[in-house]
């Protein structure tokens, strides 16, 4: 009988074994590898390398470019967050309220969600070239501009044309989401505050978000998360450039990896970026246990 | 008071909708018109007539030269073998695991999704220092069972997220009047709970793919031979020769976008079911 147990145990494992050794293998591990060569000089081609304690860490935390990036990569995440969610939102409270073609915007609203990274940064730069791009001889002809705008390499729209690009591409996912978590909301509470003269604004403060904030809240916290660790969408639209103008923590890292072939240093900015998105994702659990709570009570 | 009422239910208010939901509709959909009239016009109109919409000419010419001169079919076939492979490895493993902790382990499930969440924060450059250098000591560098076994990395996690969800409603009873019928665990988990499950198995396989098929900076940092290239990789490198062809790059382009495209419409109605769908990209 306690044999019979016991294999039911061994049996039930065996389940969850693969799904394990993936996390171990394939997560726990590099990550302590990372932490471990960023202890190191290790170099992208040469083979043997040094323990050098924490002199990664002081020379990343000492170089003005790498805080630098730290304040685009803080700049980029929050402009980029409220835009997809200011965006995504209302396309879903405004096809939340249309009778017609709801399916048919709704199917068109998601195709940037689709796109390859690689096609959106193709695709953008081309509609944005400086040259024959659709956009700038678009603006010229219509008489916005005298010269055709260069989108990409001006030193003043680079960051907000990139910041629009990702907006483009996060939208929908956000609308898709708010969209499912919105069927959730109870309808007669709607109509019960329409009798007690509640002004629409009211009710969605009062009804819609308390409703739907749980869900809104994790896919806020997931998006945040990944809109800071983006790195092709970036890397493949400026590089990081003009002049480190759109170098974030992620590219910052890739050029002192594989551009400067520091193997050792790179791995110290990201264990650094990991230590700042734990503690960021700590405070959120905290917050999701309070509205837990609260929720309950 | 009247005012208001009109807003709120009236013709005003969702005639302001409409209006705003054409424009995004307009910006979201405008890439990919563009690349497609891009890809068929001739050399020559896309720079003498930069905003004309349609081609005057219509040609095929730059796919002839995407498949042929380019050998991009072979990427194809790459990005093809890669993805699915990850789909159906990261299938089996998540689908085993997440019904392991629905079934077995149901007290670890909290914990499980905060690992999950947590596995996210990882940022991919993160992993792909240690990844670069294990697979050159193994020898699976520039290798396609390399690039699949790292890419379980993120699909295994997303997948046993989702799944989780589905595998929860499965009813008990049923199982039970399979084990009382004499199946063994294994044999309740394929023959009883995964056809259940099959609907949300499907959508969540289907979005593996085009996860992996879309994946750029594994596939940058560990394939540099052009014959082993996924798609991603491989347009990429077309923007790395001397003169930009944009006929060409927008052909293919066109061949990559599309079918993530077809497949998205397909299954956005199931992942968004799930929220989670929030989660990666």
């Amino acid at each position: 009988m306690r044999n019979k147990r016991y294999m039911a145990k061994v049996a039930a494992f065996c389940f969850i074994l693969p799904a394990l050794l993936v996390a171990v293998l394939l997560l726990l591990y590099p990550v302590l590898s990372s932490i471990f060569y960023s202890l190191t000089s290790k170099h992208l081609i040469k083979a043997d390398y040094d323990f050098v304690g924490l002199k990664n860490y002081i020379d990343v935390l000492s170089d003005p470019s790498f805080w630098k990036s730290f304040w685009i990569n803080i700049k980029w995440t929050v402009v980029s967050l409220v835009g997809q969610i200011l965006v995504g939102f209302t396309a879903a409270l405004a096809l939340e309220r249309i009778k017609h073609c709801k399916s048919f915007f709704r199917t068109v609203l998601i195709i940037p969600w689709a796109f390859p990274t690689i096609v959106i940064a193709l695709s953008w730069k081309w509609i944005l070239n400086g040259v024959s791009g659709f956009l700038p001889n678009f603006l010229v002809s219509i008489g916005l501009f005298e010269k055709a705008p260069q989108f990409l390499s001006s030193g003043e729209l680079v960051f907000p044309t990139l910041v629009f690009i990702n907006i483009w591409f996060g939208a929908p996912l956000i609308m898709v989401n708010v969209l499912s978590a919105l069927q959730t909301v109870p309808k007669d509470q709607y109509e019960a505050a329409q009798i007690d003269g509640a002004s629409p604004l009211q009710s969605f403060i009062h009804i819609t978000v308390p409703h739907i904030r749980m869900v809104v809240g994790l896919l806020v916290v997931l998006r945040t998360i990944w809109i800071f660790n983006s790195f092709d969408i970036i890397y493949l639209i400026t590089g990081g450039g003009p002049a480190e103008l759109t170098q974030t923590v992620p590219i910052y890292a890739y050029n002192v990896g594989w551009g400067l072939k520091m193997l050792g240093r790179s791995s110290a900015v990201t264990v650094l970026l990991l230590v700042f998105l734990l503690i960021v994702c700590f405070m959120y659990f905290k917050l999701l246990d309070k509205w837990e709570k609260e929720g309950t009570a | 008071m009247k005012r208001r009422r009109l807003l709120r239910r009236g013709w005003f208010g969702s005639t302001v909708s409409y209006i705003y939901l054409a424009v995004l509709a307009v910006i979201a959909a405008f890439p990919l018109v563009w690349i497609l009239l891009s890809s068929v016009k001739s050399k020559g109109e896309i720079t003498s007539d930069p905003t004309a919409f349609f081609p005057k000419e219509f040609t095929l010419d730059h796919f002839k030269t995407v498949f042929g001169q380019l050998g991009f079919g072979q990427n194809i076939v790459n990005s093809i073998l890669v993805a699915g492979a990850t789909t159906l490895v990261a299938i089996t493993i998540a689908a085993l695991g997440a019904y392991g902790v629905v079934r077995f382990f149901p007290r670890f499930g909290k914990t499980l999704t905060r690992v999950l969440v947590t596995t996210y924060m990882f940022p991919p450059i993160l992993l792909a220092v240690p990844y670069s250098i294990i697979m050159g000591k193994i020898g699976l560098m520039n290798n396609r069972v390399g690039l699949v076994i790292v890419y379980l990395s993120f699909s295994v996690p997303y997948a046993i997220w989702l799944l989780v969800g589905f595998f929860q409603t499965v009813p008990l009873d049923i199982e039970e009047a399979a084990r009382v019928d004499g199946a063994n665990k294994l044999q309740v988990f394929y023959m009883v709970a995964l056809p259940i499950v099959a609907p949300g198995i499907v959508a969540v396989a289907i979005y593996t793919f085009i996860n992996a098929w879309n994946e750029f900076l594994y596939s940058l940092i560990l394939m540099n031979s052009s014959e082993k290239m996924t798609v991603a990789v491989a347009l990429k490198s077309l923007e790395g020769q001397e003169v930009l062809d944009w006929n060409v790059m927008m052909a293919a382009s066109a061949v990559v976008v599309i079918p993530s495209v077809i497949f998205f419409m397909l299954i956005q109605k199931k992942i968004a079911g799930g929220l989670a769908a929030g989660s990666v990209k």
